[in-house]
This record gives structure tokens, C-alpha cells and sequence, in this order.
């Protein structure tokens, strides 16, 4: 069956596709804009022609194993003034459906709302909604509505809202009109918009906004939160694009409770001599001046301690994940003064790192609201952490002069062994990505470290295993690499493929099955029984297995077994 | 009702029958008329399976007997007198079913109301039989029945109203009823639920003129949201609204003069009823009013903003699958 939508790009659970119409080819999301493109989809329903059409009337009981290209959510208009029930909706039909389904919310969509649709895995809309609020007396704009007597003078400089000079006077039905179209257009500006920030990995930052033009929103937006796994499970691994942390609802997001969920149960347990600093402004932290001071200041004993930074809202960062995303790559805003949510969340990271590691002693060479997490860290474990700032002054010689000092006679006393820091990074990375005790067995014998920060690369008897790549800060095995992990993780983060060998990219297609852990961006292994392989991928693994269309993998190496 | 019990809601408290007097038409002419809804074991379809819009099961007294019917239509008599030109009675199920007014008990009441000019009677068509033909038509001067046969088509009756007679057992019953010279009135619902806007207008439509051929007067009853319904959850889960008013006028412009249609917007104006915008449902409510008793469609005048939206909701609605447009 020749599948009529393909999936092109992806951003959580929101998707860039293409969609063939019968007659023409456009670029979901989408809005069907006329009411011959209505009944274009009605018609298809149930027909088994070429576009598949299929309508979920009850979303209590949706019928498993739906195969169709667009997807009908009937109804779905009930769910325009209820969140709760729209995100329990969204997120069920969306997880009962293949990818390559578009999903479909008639008479759903408005400017303000139309972003956190696509958010949730909406793929096509219509302009049915916009249009009944003109004709109940509403101009919509993407930051909220309007009621025809609040608009005097045009809002926006689209064609149908330029026509006029002055709205007050006009006859209502000339309002409909005018409001009509702009509805129209405000709603197709917002997806271009939605469309090219999909592309660019920032579709969160633009919904975190667009979510305050109403309560019933946000609150859809917090209600959708809550589902961690739906998202988690569409989340790609790694980004480009900056995380621009701005918002409460910033703390929510997948990708940061996913890296401190990791960062407890992926990581290999340390001990000893823990600093705690704070974060930094320039990213990675190593780069910025104030750790470039401090760790100037300590480098004599960096080899025999363990470095942690703390963020509002990443949580603990150990510094060998320094360059992975999130770390790497976000922003937040800086006022000096933190929330009460902030403080709390991040203090029960810092709780979870102690815990989950061994430490001897715990140093905090902090100052300000990171002072404040850790003193609630230490309250509520009953620990002891030794504060080495001077006046809370972080960098002044007085604080550096201590924070030497106190270092030296810790290590006098404790006598850590001495580490490779850069293999750290290599280590950590791999853990990080893989999971736990990856790198022991990667890494049995002592693998010899080279290259420069960021890019370590580990080999092995001359033979390289691993390399740390920009720009996603993402480790890659080599074949070496690979064939040492399949010994002990066949299956684990693999992609199975027919019979061929393969090259450039891997499509869905040819993939016969493929571990659901993987997500878009993993580095992953693609085999079968001739070929063994590198690459990352492009979408989740659940999503190759079931997908027909689209890019799965590309290929990085590939060898004969 | 497939899969919907009625709910245990509590029914209506104290006994006795309701009744209130009105202006009606008889022929061409606007008379006092009397109606009474008496309190009766309740409709035996509601106490089986029932419509997916009738909440009134929960008006019924199950312990209702003979006696009690008697006493409750001798009380109201008591109280109104017998000079109206036009007496209405109700059970709220049929009048002619034996169990709810045994025979003896419903002949009592016909020969009380022997001089009145003209008596309706509510009934299943099931119960239009010849033996009660024969009698009603002994008694009375003029008798009409009255038959809530809501749509002309069958798919809508069983499946949206789950009502459990044909448009063929209604003709039967008609044509018996006129052969005892009875008259037929046929009650005619609009907008039943799962329909969209326009189909509700259509059915409407067709059912008025289906109806015109086997019925003497047509009653439009615009559908309500009634406690403890199978509607009542539909439109809790936004799945149904009440018609439109601007429906029920367009319905009976495009219908005058096919047959006397009447129309009596129970609840209009509210959420739970048949509603426009808020702005005009009073004027409307008003006109349909009056054109019941004149029969004029020159009557509705009355234009609104809203109208748009309407039309909007006609021509679109049945691309949203199954929710109505607007609320």
C-alpha cells in the first residue's frame, strides 16, 4: 500500500511532513483552507482509495492497528474549552496510531492554540473554528482574541485586516468578513512559523509563549507535561539549538528530567572529593571565565577530585557531561534571585546525586541561591558540605587562596587516586548515552586518551573505540568499537536491517526491527547478518519498526563481518 | 435504550395530576383550552427500554392504580370546571394504554368531557385499537389522537430516538383513527440527537410534509436536554445541542401552509433548550408563538447577527464529525 504521508522532520511529538492531497502535495502541519478540501477527507473515509482515510468517532474506544494516512479525530471541537480532556485525547490517539498517520483535529484549531496542537502530534487542521468565532464576533491573534467592539483600529498589517482604516461604524457582517479572512490568515502564519521552528528544534520555546494567551492554555500545556513517557519517547537526544529555559513550565520539560533521571541511574558511581560549583553563563561551563579562574586556580588537583555543577533548571551536572545536551546548549534567565520551585527542584537533584554516589567529603565553593540549594541538601540529608567561598565573594584571591588550600588537605588526607579526566568525559559520555556499565566493558583493558577538549577519542592497541563528535557532543563508537559493545549489548541501541548493505541513509523500510529505547539522534549499531555498522539515527526506534516512510539511520561507517 | 439505564433520579414529589389552561387552535379559531397530565404508572416503553430524550419515566407513579387516575382527573375537574373548547390529556405516556388508565377509568373521564367540543389523547400508536376507536368515538363529539411519531424516517426514529414503531405503524393507526372519524395529530421532534444542524432542519422538513398527509395538525416539539436522558449525556459530553431557534422558524417558513403546524419552544431561550445567541431568542420564541395560533409566516421579522453563525453551523457543522459547532 503506498502510504500517502511521510514524515520529514521532527521535534518531539510535532512533525514536519508531506502529505499527498490526491491532486497536489502539501507540507503538514496543515490547514485544510476550503470546503472542497472538507470534503476531499470525508469522502475518502472508509473508501480504501488512494488516500486512506479513517475517522476514530468514539476516543474512548479507538481501534487498534489503524492503518491510514490521515487520521479524523471526530468531534474534536468538544475539547475546545477542556484541556484535561484534549490532552488525555491527543496523547491516546496519537500513541494508538502509527507515525504515518497524520492526525487530524476538525474544527479545533485557532491561532492561539494552534501551536501546542501540533505540540501534542497534531498534523492537519482547518479553518473551521477561525471562521465560526468571526462569525461569533471574534478577531483571533495568536496572544488571545479580540471582541469586534475592542477592535477600533486594524491589529495587524495582514490583507484582509489593511483594507480598511477604521473598523468602528462598520456594519457586522463586514466584520465577519474582514474578520474571516484575517482568522484565516493569523492561523496560516502560525504554521509557517510552527513549521520552521520543528526544523530548528524549537517549538517548546514558542509554545512555552504562546500558552499565556489563556488559562485554559497554560493549563493544557501543564496537563500534557504530564505525560513524561508520551513525550520522552519522541524526544530527540541531542539539539542544535540553544534550550531557553524562561518559564516554570521550562522545568517540566523532557529533555531535562530525561538528563537527570540519567545522570543518577546511567552513570558510574564516584567517590571520594566532590566540588560543587555554580553554573556559568557561557556554556560549555569549562569555557566560561569564572570557571576558567577557578579551575586555573585548582588545576594541580583536578586530577584527584570530582567536579559537579549546579543549575537551575538541569539539576547536577557532572562535569564530564559537560558537553552533552542540555548542558552544552541552553540559557536561562539571570536576576541573581531564585524561585522557590527552583530551589526545591534543584536541591532534590542535588539530594539524588549524593546519594546515588559515594562521597567522602563534599566541598561547595558557591555563593547566592546555590548556596541556598545546597544548605537545603544538607539539611534534609543530614550531610555536611564544606562551603570554601570568602565573603561570598566566588573568584575574589582570598576565596581561590581557600578553596586551594582546603583542597590540598583534603587529598593529603584522603589520597585519591589520580584519573584521566579527559577519559572521564569519554566514560561518562558513553555511560550517559548507552547505559550503565557500557564503558567498563567497552573499555576493559586501559584504553590510551587523545585529542583535544571536546573531541576525546579513546583507542585501543592503536585501534580506535570511541570518539567524541561536535557538534552534538555525542560519542560514536567505531566498528572496534561497536563489535567490543555487541559482545556484551547485542540488541541494546541496535537496528536490525534486511539483507543489504548499507549506506548514506537507512530507510524505515529496510529496518526489521529496532530497539525501542533508541531516539531521534542516538548513535546507534545497524546490522544484520553480513554487515556491521555505525550511524545515528533520525527518528525513535518504536518508530522505524512501524514506520514504512522516512529516514531511519545515517550511516557513519560500515564493514563486513 | 442500548446500553444506557436510566438513572436512579429522584422523581417528581406529591401526587396528583399537573394541568393548566391555555389559548389554542381549533380549525382556524383561537379557544381556551385545558390540559392535563395525569399521573400514571408511566409510558411502558420508557419502563423497558425508552427514548433517548423523554425524562418523563421519572414523573410516573409506579404504584399508580385506577383509582388514583380518577381521583386525580376528578380533582382537576373540581378545580378548572369543563368550559374549555378544547381539553388535552397526557400521561406522559399513552392515555389509551389499559395499564396505565384502565378502560373503565378512561371511559369515565370521556363521558365527563362528553360536551366539550374537542378532547386530544396522547397515545403510543400500539393502542390506537378498534375497540378503542369505538368507543372514544361513541362518547366524544370530536376526539383527535395524538401520536409522537417525531420523525417521518425509521433509520432516525429507532437509532437516534430508539422510539420503537414504524412510520408504518403510525399510518395504520392513523388510517384506523380516521375511519372512526378520530382525528390525528402528530408530534414531530426537532433535531433529534446525533444529528447535525442540518439534518435536524431537513428531517424537519420532510417529516412535516410526510406527516401533513396522514395527520389533521402537526405539533413541532423543539428537543430539550431533560434530566437523567440519554441526551442529557450527550450534551454534558458536548456531543448534542438543542436546536437552533433560527431551525424551528426556517422549518416552519418552509412548511407553511403544507398543514396546521404548531409549535410550542418548551425551555427556549436556555442552555438546556432550543437557543439562539441570547439577543433575540426572546422575539423568536414570541413569533413561534404566534404563528402556532395564526398560522401566518409573516409573523417572523425578527433579524440577529447570529444569523450568520447559523448559517455557518448548516452548511459546516457536518465536518466536525460528531460535535456540535457552536454551543
Amino acid at each position: 500500500m503506498k502510504r500517502q504521508f511521510e514524515v520529514i522532520k521532527r521535534d518531539g511529538a510535532a512533525r514536519v511532513g508531506r502529505l499527498n492531497l490526491l491532486d497536489k502535495t502539501v507540507t503538514t502541519p496543515y490547514m485544510l483552507q476550503t470546503k472542497e478540501e472538507l470534503e476531499l477527507i470525508r469522502e475518502q473515509i472508509g473508501e480504501n482509495g488512494v488516500l486512506k482515510v479513517e475517522l476514530i468517532d468514539d476516543v474512548e474506544k479507538i481501534p487498534q492497528g489503524i492503518e491510514a494516512d490521515v487520521v479524523i479525530l471526530g468531534g474534536a471541537v468538544l475539547f475546545e474549552k477542556d484541556p484535561r480532556g484534549l490532552s488525555k485525547a491527543l496523547t491516546t490517539t496519537r500513541e494508538a496510531l502509527n507515525a504515518d498517520s497524520a492526525l487530524y483535529t476538525p474544527a479545533l484549531a485557532t491561532p492561539e492554540n494552534v501551536s501546542l496542537l501540533v505540540y501534542a502530534g497534531v498534523d492537519v487542521i482547518d479553518f473551521m473554528l477561525a471562521e465560526v468565532k468571526a462569525t461569533e464576533g471574534f478577531f483571533l491573534y495568536e496572544d488571545g482574541e479580540e471582541r469586534f467592539q475592542d477592535v477600533l483600529l486594524p491589529q495587524c498589517t495582514c490583507n484582509a485586516c489593511q483594507q480598511i482604516g477604521e473598523l468602528k461604524g462598520l456594519p457586522f457582517e463586514r466584520r465577519v468578513e474582514i474578520a474571516s479572512q484575517h482568522n484565516k490568515n493569523a492561523l496560516q502564519a502560525e504554521l509557517y512559523k510552527i513549521r520552521a521552528r520543528i526544523s530548528r528544534g524549537t517549538l517548546r520555546e514558542l509554545v512555552e509563549g504562546r500558552c499565556r494567551a489563556s488559562t485554559t492554555l497554560t493549563a493544557f500545556l501543564r496537563l500534557l507535561d504530564e505525560n513524561y513517557d508520551f513525550f520522552e519517547k519522541r524526544t530527540p537526544i541531542v539539539r542544535t539549538s540553544t534550550m531557553l529555559a524562561c518559564t516554570q513550565e521550562s522545568m517540566n520539560r523532557t529533555e531535562i528530567i530525561r538528563f537527570s533521571e540519567r545522570v543518577i541511574t546511567r552513570l558510574k558511581q564516584r567517590h571520594g572529593i566532590l566540588l560543587l560549583l555554580p553554573c556559568s553563563a557561557k556554556k560549555p561551563y569549562s569555557s566560561s571565565m569564572s570557571h576558567k579562574i577557578i579551575l586555573s586556580s585548582i588545576w594541580k588537583f583536578r586530577r584527584s577530585i570530582n567536579e559537579a555543577i549546579i543549575s537551575s533548571p538541569l539539576g547536577v551536572i557532572p562535569r564530564s557531561l559537560e558537553c552533552v545536551y542540555p548542558p552544552s546548549n541552553y540559557d536561562v534567565p539571570v536576576t541573581g534571585t531564585w524561585s522557590c520551585d527552583e530551589t526545591k527542584t534543584v536541591s532534590t537533584r542535588l539530594l539524588e546525586y549524593l546519594k546515588a554516589n559515594s562521597f567522602d567529603v563534599i566541598l561547595a565553593h558557591v555563593s547566592g541561591p546555590y548556596k541556598d540549594v545546597c544548605n537545603m541538601a544538607a539539611s534534609l540529608q543530614e550531610t555536611d558540605i564544606v562551603y570554601t567561598t570568602i565573603n561570598e565573594d566566588l573568584l575574589s584571591p582570598a576565596s581561590l587562596k581557600n578553596l586551594k588550600e582546603v583542597l590540598q588537605g583534603l587529598i593529603k588526607e584522603h589520597r585519591p587516586p589520580k584519573r584521566d579526566l579527559r577519559f572521564d568525559y569519554i566514560r561518562d559520555t558513553i555511560d550517559y548515552q548507552y547505559g550503565t556499565g557500557v564503558s567498563d566493558y567497552i573499555f576493559l583493558d586501559r584504553p590510551k586518551i587523545g585529542g583535544i577538549y571536546p573531541t576525546y577519542h579513546a583507542s585501543s592497541n592503536g585501534v580506535r573505540i570511541a570518539t567524541i563528535i561536535k557538534p552534538y557532543g555525542t560519542a560514536t563508537l567505531t566498528i572496534p568499537g561497536a563489535t567490543r559493545y555487541l559482545k556484551s549489548f547485542e540488541g541494546h541501541y541496535c537496528v536490525y536491517i534486511d539483507d543489504f548493505v548499507p549506506k548514506g541513509t537507512v530507510f524505515a523500510v529496510g529496518v526489521l526491527s529496532a530497539d525501542p529505547i533508541i531516539r531521534p539522534y542516538d548513535e546507534v549499531v545497524v546490522l544484520n547478518d553480513k554487515v556491521i555498522s555505525v550511524g545515528r539515527a533520525l527518528m525513535s526506534g518504536w518508530e522505524m519498526q512501524s514506520s514504512t516512510k522516512g529516514g531511519a539511520v545515517v550511516i557513519r561507517h560500515a564493514e563486513e563481518r | 435504550m442500548r446500553d444506557f439505564k436510566y438513572k436512579n433520579t429522584r422523581g417528581r414529589k406529591g401526587q396528583g395530576a399537573i394541568s393548566w389552561t391555555g389559548v389554542d387552535l381549533l380549525d382556524t379559531e383561537q379557544v381556551r383550552s385545558l390540559t392535563i397530565i395525569l399521573r400514571t404508572k408511566g409510558c411502558y416503553w420508557a419502563r423497558s427500554d425508552g427514548c433517548t430524550m423523554c425524562g418523563y419515566i421519572y414523573d410516573a407513579d409506579l404504584n399508580s392504580s385506577g383509582a388514583e387516575v380518577k381521583n386525580q382527573f376528578d380533582t382537576v375537574l373540581n378545580c378548572y370546571g369543563k368550559n374549555f373548547d378544547v381539553v388535552k390529556l397526557f400521561t406522559s405516556g399513552s392515555f389509551l394504554d389499559t395499564n396505565e388508565v384502565p378502560a373503565d377509568v378512561r371511559n369515565y373521564i370521556l363521558n365527563k368531557l362528553s360536551s366539550v367540543p374537542k378532547v386530544i389523547m396522547e397515545t403510543r400508536p400500539e393502542f390506537v385499537t378498534g375497540e378503542a376507536c369505538e368507543e372514544i368515538s361513541k362518547i366524544l363529539n370530536r376526539a383527535e389522537v395524538a401520536i409522537g411519531l417525531e420523525t417521518s424516517n425509521d433509520l432516525i426514529r429507532n437509532n437516534c430516538i430508539n422510539k420503537g414503531f414504524t412510520f408504518n405503524d403510525f399510518v395504520n393507526a392513523s388510517k384506523l383513527a380516521s375511519s372512526y372519524n378520530l382525528t390525528v395529530k402528530a408530534y414531530l421532534l426537532l433535531k433529534p440527537p446525533m444529528l447535525t444542524e442540518k439534518q435536524a432542519l431537513d428531517d424537519a422538513n420532510t417529516s412535516i410534509k410526510e406527516a401533513a398527509r396522514y395527520a389533521d395538525t402537526v405539533s413541532l416539539n423543539l428537543c430539550n436536554v431533560q434530566k437523567g436522558t440519554y441526551v442529557e449525556e450527550l450534551w454534558k459530553r458536548r456531543l448534542y445541542r438543542p436546536p437552533w431557534l433560527w431551525t424551528a422558524v426556517e422549518a416552519l417558513k418552509q412548511t407553511a401552509g403544507m398543514t396546521t403546524v404548531i409549535c410550542d419552544p418548551v425551555a427556549g431561550g436556555t442552555a438546556r433548550g432550543p437557543h439562539n445567541c441570547g439577543k433575540c431568542d426572546d422575539e423568536l420564541i414570541r413569533e413561534i408563538r404566534e404563528y402556532s395560533l395564526t398560522q401566518n409566516k409573516a409573523v417572523f421579522k425578527t433579524n440577529c447577527e447570529d444569523r450568520t453563525a447559523w448559517e455557518f453551523v448548516l452548511e459546516f457543522e457536518h465536518f466536525a464529525y460528531g460535535a456540535p459547532l457552536i454551543n
